[in-house]
């Protein structure tokens, strides 16, 4: 059958977003040195915040998978973009019969995928050599997908600052990654954080990631699980705001 | 007919610098168009707007009808792009960056497949096919992105010093390829600062210079144009290289210039420099081996528009004298 104009149109673009997604991982993931942080990374954060502080291993592992998902969903996105400016293959991309938009999901998308990755194997971990359960496999599942998107979509926001130096997207990326981490409810509980403390939480996806896996993992969580979902799915669509933007830019400043 | 390319007015400032200033042109279907200038000139800039990676501070393109800032989709399906540096994925085999390119503009299967090998091996790269590109040279990895720029047959092909840093043999086959290109009915845009390319390649070019266009017209009829800049090469035996300074000296010789064994020696009129070149052989008991009268090159006529003089000839006593830049070890020239 054939299909309609705009919907041959929408099928090329999803199909055209899978092709960057693809050559990115080929490109980009699939490299030791890449493969080797994703999966040190969040162990070496959940080492370091839980030694000598009594945890039950389920809350362990609900922290250590929200914080999976924020690290190793942006963990290259922020430097992808400036690295194939430099090269000129982002050109390439920039050149090809598919909307910016498409280009911008196909990139968010990758370090999604290497997120859920790196959190089928966390959570392999927890239950094989921990004996962790999940109350709310259903949670879980969205949790983690809408959160690796969303924070994906996060780090092609600094891809996007219209530079060809990665060294330029290092700092406010940096800076911004750490500063969600330590004003969010992940090392401490919503519940026990005063009310300017709770008040500037509320401000970071990761609280709401946080809050999701906690209901998932642990069956209980401070803020309603719907409202978890809708706030990372709400990101996910607004974090691609500035990257458009800054896109935009960069064409009429000739990146 | 639609033209291929249209361009009205374009313009391009970087904050105060003003880098295309108001040029318009058109490129017919089906001819190679040469974009000629040098560096700095505002070729690649204009090349980036024609190819939607630059907007425009000012002006309209129209590629195949179709208004580049309202609809680009369309052109971007029938264009194809080889930038300067060639931007081919060395992290992943020949194949699969033609694959890649392939389903990026969603040539199917088959097809990608069959045009991939067809391209490949035109471009003697099929052995390599598995081969990482990181272990390419520059000349492979140049064949290999002009081999994805056409994978899915454009209809208009942008090529940006296409031959830059390649050795003759990579040269030539590059140059043989956009022949055949465009023999198959490809629109092309070449854009250049190399004037022989020019010359053996374009049906038409446009000479730009500090942002705008100083000329535009066939390769023959901008020579033509430019009658003034004609010249006499003359080889002379023995020690003919001794000989510049005197032979710049002679009646109605502007400039001498040293080309390899010979001299060329620019004049308004030829036929009244020959005899007094046989005659100086002759008083210095030398042997004529060759003695050509030549018609202005596209260099001379690039030179003259953009303002390019004919570089410094030195004299013996160290005055300086205008020459004609680009010559090669220029050392005589006219008292």
């Amino acid at each position: 059958m054939k299909r309609h104009k705009w919907g041959q149109r929408l099928w090329d673009e999803v199909a055209q977003a899978w092709t960057v997604t693809i050559k990115d991982i080929k490109v980009y993931y699939l490299k030791p040195g890449m493969i080797m942080f994703g999966f040190l990374m969040p162990f070496f954060m959940f080492f370091s915040f839980s030694v000598k502080r009594e945890m039950a291993v389920t809350q362990g592992v609900a922290r250590l998978l929200a914080l999976t998902v924020f690290f190793t969903a942006a963990a290259a996105g922020p430097f992808i973009i400036p690295i194939e400016r430099r090269l000129g293959t982002y050109d390439r991309l920039l050149a090809a019969p598919m909307s910016l938009l498409t280009l911008l999901l196909g990139k968010a998308a990758v370090g999604a995928l290497f997120a859920v990755a790196v959190s089928v194997v966390t959570l392999l971990i927890g239950g094989v050599a921990f004996g962790a359960t999940i109350a709310q496999p259903g949670l879980l599942v969205a949790g983690v997908l809408l959160g690796s998107f969303a924070f994906s979509t996060l780090g092609v926001i600094f891809g996007s600052i219209p530079t060809r130096n990665p060294g330029d997207v290092q700092m406010p990326s940096t800076l911004l990654r750490w500063g969600l981490l330590f004003i969010s409810g992940v090392f401490i509980p919503l519940n026990e954080m005063g009310t300017a403390a709770r008040a500037l939480a509320y401000i970071s996806p990761l609280t709401y990631a946080q809050d999701l896996m906690n209901h998932a993992v642990l069956g209980a969580g401070a803020l309603s699980p719907a409202l978890d979902l809708i706030v990372l799915l709400a990101s996910s669509v607004i974090f691609l705001i500035p990257s458009l933007l800054m896109h935009r830019r960069s064409r009429q400043l000739g990146y | 007919m639609t033209e291929a390319i249209e361009v009205e007015n374009l313009t391009k400032y970087y904050g105060d610098l003003l880098a295309v200033d108001h040029i318009s042109f058109e490129v017919h279907q089906g001819e190679i168009f040469g974009f000629l200038g040098p560096n700095g000139a505002g070729k690649t800039t204009t090349q980036r707007m024609l190819t939607t990676l630059l907007e425009p501070t000012e002006g309209r393109i129209l590629i195949d009808g179709y208004d580049l800032a309202r609809d680009a989709y369309p052109v971007k399906r029938q264009m194809g792009l080889v930038p300067e540096e060639s931007n081919v994925y060395t992290e992943l085999t020949a194949w699969q960056n033609m694959m890649f390119t392939g389903r990026l503009y969603r040539v199917s299967r088959a097809e990608r497949e069959t045009r991939a090998r067809e391209l490949l091996e035109t471009f003697g790269l099929w052995e390599k096919r598995d081969v990482k590109v990181e272990d390419f040279s520059k000349g492979m990895r140049r064949r290999l992105s002009i081999a994805m720029a056409i994978i899915h047959k454009p209809a208009l092909l942008f090529l940006d010093e296409p031959a830059t840093g390649l050795d003759a043999q990579s040269t030539r086959a590059i140059r043989d390829l956009v022949r055949r290109l465009n023999a198959e009915g490809t629109t092309i845009f070449l854009t250049t600062h190399q004037i022989e390319e020019a010359n053996q390649l374009c049906d038409r070019v446009a000479i730009i210079n500090h942002g705008q266009i100083a000329a535009i017209d066939r390769p023959e009829r901008l020579k033509a144009a430019f009658r003034q800049v004609q010249s006499v090469e003359v080889a002379l035996e023995p020690d003919g290289q001794a000989h510049g300074q005197a032979l710049g000296a002679l009646r109605g010789v502007t400039t001498a210039v040293k080309m390899g064994d010979k001299w060329r020696l620019y004049t308004e009129d030829p036929t009244a420099l020959l005899p007094q070149i046989i005659d100086y052989a002759r008083a210095h008991q030398l042997q004529v081996v060759s003695l050509t009268t030549l018609g202005p090159s596209l260099e001379d006529v690039f030179l003259q528009i953009t303002g390019q003089k004919i570089g410094t000839v030195q004299h013996p006593t160290g005055e300086k004298k205008r020459g004609r830049r680009g010559g090669r070890g220029r050392t005589g020239g006219r008292r």
